[in-house]
């Protein structure tokens, strides 16, 4: 007779139980997985094409000079996906730029020069985030402002100061964001005094070079290691009151990583000061403009350097 | 306070009303006693408050007015639990846990008080036999009973306490006639047998007649009349001798208190 | 390379993201379960909770999931850790039908059983915990398996905000234009999803009163 009242609630003991054994289950897994990465490296990179390259020579550099099994997970989409990948361990690694970490992930103000940013990115990551940054890839991505090669030439201007007397003969084009962020457009008119004849016209940054060389625009805002300034022969004027906040590309590694691996903070060392700028406009427009695959390019250059063989 | 033994009524209404929370009154200025050991009939049609009068008896309802003393003692200050499960509820649409079994449905208030599973299972077993049904029902479910031995369960799951104090409310009435009337008769003898003191709503005279010691006639709210079924037969009453002539026929047999 | 070729060979990202997804669905259905089975409890017996409760939950359920976790992101602690973000969205949006089910389960129980249960002298918790629980614990269960399904499939979403899981694949895949990572995230994710439903459905029929 007892048995009919357990038999009555039976299926509800059955799935209390069941759920714990599973939850259980889960969290055993979950840890296991964790740890049986003990001989594999992770290594992230975001959705555009620079991103790319850097991940990819980073993995191909730790494939040929440790004996760790490189796992990649690219094209994760932006700064705050890798950055919570890296927090919780399920990429080791990923190249971000001291400019965006400083200002979209530590939420600080920029300020200082190229080495000052690198310093107190680092120190922050290290002391709060259990992270910490490889040394410079040696360019800086920032924002680019663009000229005609032929302008630059004949009218003998090489900085932004010296362009901005032209200002008031020129139309300017800017993408959308150059437009909107404070940082863009309106702290560059005010840190130069620049006064272009008509308000700039805003279009698609891929639009952006082209309308340049056709002489639809003649100043334009795009980045600095864009692929198509040698090949269409664009000119970079000089940023030489440092508005433009500097985006050195680094790794950005988990100390436990480093802990566990110590070979990994020797090879990416080994990479530190590598590639120029000019050096990262070539390998991107490799793959934007010749569309080659990323693996034979990033191997190229690799052994261009002497870094693998 | 000492609760009242031997003398005083069990149930006791002073000048009780209830009114619904919007204001409307169900009960005014009751005022009734019940007997120990007496099987007192609420009688009346739907509205007239006899079921409003029982639920104020285990404070399903609480009074609005007045006071009602169960053994002696103002139900409003008793422990409502300890009250409720000294007295044995039975309603109409019976209420049985259907996820229970007829065991588990009797056993549950001596479950809830701490008896040893042994002395549960020997109650049961004892109260199966009581209300007429096999011992081997004990394992069924509600759902394989059919209505009449529902009923039997529910009469069965509210004496295993062993209450003082039944209160029914229109046990039978959704039974056929056949049912019914067979139920009546096996009431009539438990309660020879047990002498509960026993509060039971209905609104068919002749139930009233063959089971209640007294029958309490309500209208509208209001105690008409307390009266014996011989008294209540010959009554001069004018809602009284509507209600005999309501029923007619063979109401002489009935008053014999049926035998079996 | 066929989609099965691929899974096999990458097993461990698989397995992986497939045990975030279970982690993150299985975290936010317990705390609906935990929050809203007492609220549903509650506006079922006192029903001038009803609206408040029930409203709430259904404006909760009209915000679209993207907007919520954006919406959450700059808040200090949770917007620091995505996945205690995308758990926290996960349960709000699980409250809905645990509290509905919850509710309508317990008004179903039959008027006549409550009353006599508490007749008989059962106090609340006892006519709580053992007549109306378990008898609207199929329909409460029920409220259960709608929450977790819509779970797995919201967690796929919580992956563009880095909370991980299956759907990492999915957007990884997006971005590649690549239709096998796409798959490789949809189907572990659809599959999982109808593994749930007909797991606890088969659950509930077990658990209906007779």
């Amino acid at each position: 007779m007892k048995l009919d009242w357990h038999r009555s609630h039976c299926g509800i003991f059955k799935s209390g139980r069941g759920n714990s054994i599973c939850l259980i289950l889960v969290a055993l897994l979950l840890s296991s997985c964790a740890s049986s990465r003990s001989d594999r490296i992770v290594v992230g990179s975001k959705n555009f094409t620079e991103s790319l390259i850097l991940g990819e020579l980073l993995a191909q550099h730790l494939e040929a000079n440790t004996h760790l099994k490189v796992e990649r997970r690219f094209y994760l989409a932006g700064s705050y996906i890798c950055q919570q990948a890296v927090l919780t361990g399920r990429i080791d690694m990923y190249p971000e730029y001291t400019g965006t970490a400083l200002t979209a992930i530590l939420k600080q103000k920029v300020g200082g020069d190229k080495a000052q940013v690198y310093q107190r990115v680092k120190s922050e990551y290290e002391a709060r985030l259990g992270l910490t940054l490889g040394p410079p890839f040696g360019f800086n991505d920032t924002f680019a402002m663009e000229i005609r090669g032929d302008d630059a030439r004949r009218l003998g201007v090489k900085t932004l100061s010296q362009a901005a007397t032209f200002a008031a003969q020129w139309r300017a084009g800017f993408g959308y964001e150059f437009m909107e962020r404070p940082d863009g457009y309106a702290g560059l008119a005010a840190a130069y005094g620049l006064h272009f004849a008509v308000p700039p016209r805003v279009m698609d940054l891929g639009l952006l070079a082209p309308a340049l060389k056709d002489h639809q625009i003649d100043i334009a805002a795009g980045n600095a290691t864009d692929g198509l300034i040698p090949a269409l022969d664009l000119f970079v004027l000089e940023d030489d009151r440092h508005y433009f906040p500097p985006y050195e590309a680094v790794a950005v590694i988990r100390q436990q990583t480093l802990h566990q691996h110590p070979e990994v903070a020797q090879a990416i060392a080994e990479l530190g000061g590598k590639i120029s700028d000019r050096e990262m406009q070539q390998l991107n427009y490799a793959l934007d403009g010749q569309h080659r695959d990323v693996k034979d390019v990033a191997h190229e250059f690799l052994r261009s350097k002497g870094l693998v063989h | 306070m000492q609760a009242n033994t031997v003398d005083g009524p069990v149930i006791e209404f002073c000048d009780v009303a209830y009114a619904l929370p919007n204001g409307q009154p169900l009960l005014s200025r009751l005022n009734l006693q019940v007997h120990r050991g007496e099987t007192l009939v609420l009688l009346g049609r739907s509205g007239s408050g006899k079921t409003t009068t029982l639920k104020l008896i285990n404070r399903l309802l609480n009074p609005s007015a007045g006071e009602v003393r169960v053994n002696g003692a103002p139900t409003a200050v008793s422990d409502v639990i300890r009250l409720r499960r000294s007295i044995g509820y039975v309603i109409q649409d019976v209420g049985l846990f259907p996820h229970f079994t007829v065991e588990k449905n009797i056993g549950l208030v001596p479950r809830i008080e701490g008896w040893t599973a042994e002395r549960i299972h020997r109650r049961v077993e004892e109260l199966l036999q009581l209300v007429g049904l096999e011992v081997q029902m004990a394992s069924r479910y509600p759902h394989q009973l059919s209505g009449g031995q529902r009923q039997r369960v529910g009469v069965a799951r509210a004496l295993a306490a062993d209450p003082a104090i039944l209160l029914m409310d229109e046990p039978f009435g959704a039974l056929d006639a056949l049912t019914r009337d067979q139920l009546q008769r096996e009431f009539s003898s438990l309660q020879r047998r047990l002498n509960k003191t026993v509060v039971f709503v209905t609104h068919d005279l002749r139930e009233a007649l063959r089971l209640g010691s007294r029958i309490a006639l309500m209208e509208s709210g209001r105690l008409v009349t307390v009266l014996s079924p011989e008294d209540f037969l010959r009554s001069n009453d004018p809602l009284a001798a509507a209600y005999v002539r309501a029923f007619g026929n063979g109401l002489d047999s009935v008053a014999n208190r049926g035998e079996p | 390379m066929t989609l099965l070729h691929f899974l096999l060979q990458n097993h461990d990202q698989v397995l992986e993201l497939t045990l975030e997804h279970l982690w993150l669905v299985g975290v936010s259905t317990l705390l609906a379960v935990l929050v809203g089975i007492p609220l549903g409890i509650l506006s079922a017996h006192w029903p001038v909770w009803n609206k408040p409760v029930l409203g709430t939950a259904n404006i909760i359920q009209t915000i679209p999931s993207l907007a919520l976790f954006g919406f959450l992101l700059p808040v200090p602690w949770l917007g620091d850790r995505a996945d205690r973000l995308a758990i926290l969205a996960l349960t709000l949006y699980a409250l809905l039908p645990v509290i509905r089910n919850t509710y309508t389960g317990i008004r179903g129980v039959d008027p006549a059983v409550v009353e006599a249960g508490r007749g008989m002298g059962l106090t609340d918790g006892q006519l709580l915990l053992q007549v109306e629980l378990p008898l609207a614990l199929s329909v409460i269960l029920s409220g259960v398996r709608v929450a977790v399904v819509v779970s797995v499939g919201l967690a796929t979403i919580a992956a563009a905000i880095g909370a991980g899981g299956l759907g990492e694949f999915i957007f990884r895949g997006l971005a590649m234009v690549n239709n096998q990572l796409i798959l490789a995230g949809a189907i572990p994710a659809a599959v999982l999803a109808l593994s749930a439903d007909f797991g606890l459905g088969w659950l509930e029929k077990r658990l209906q009163p007779r």
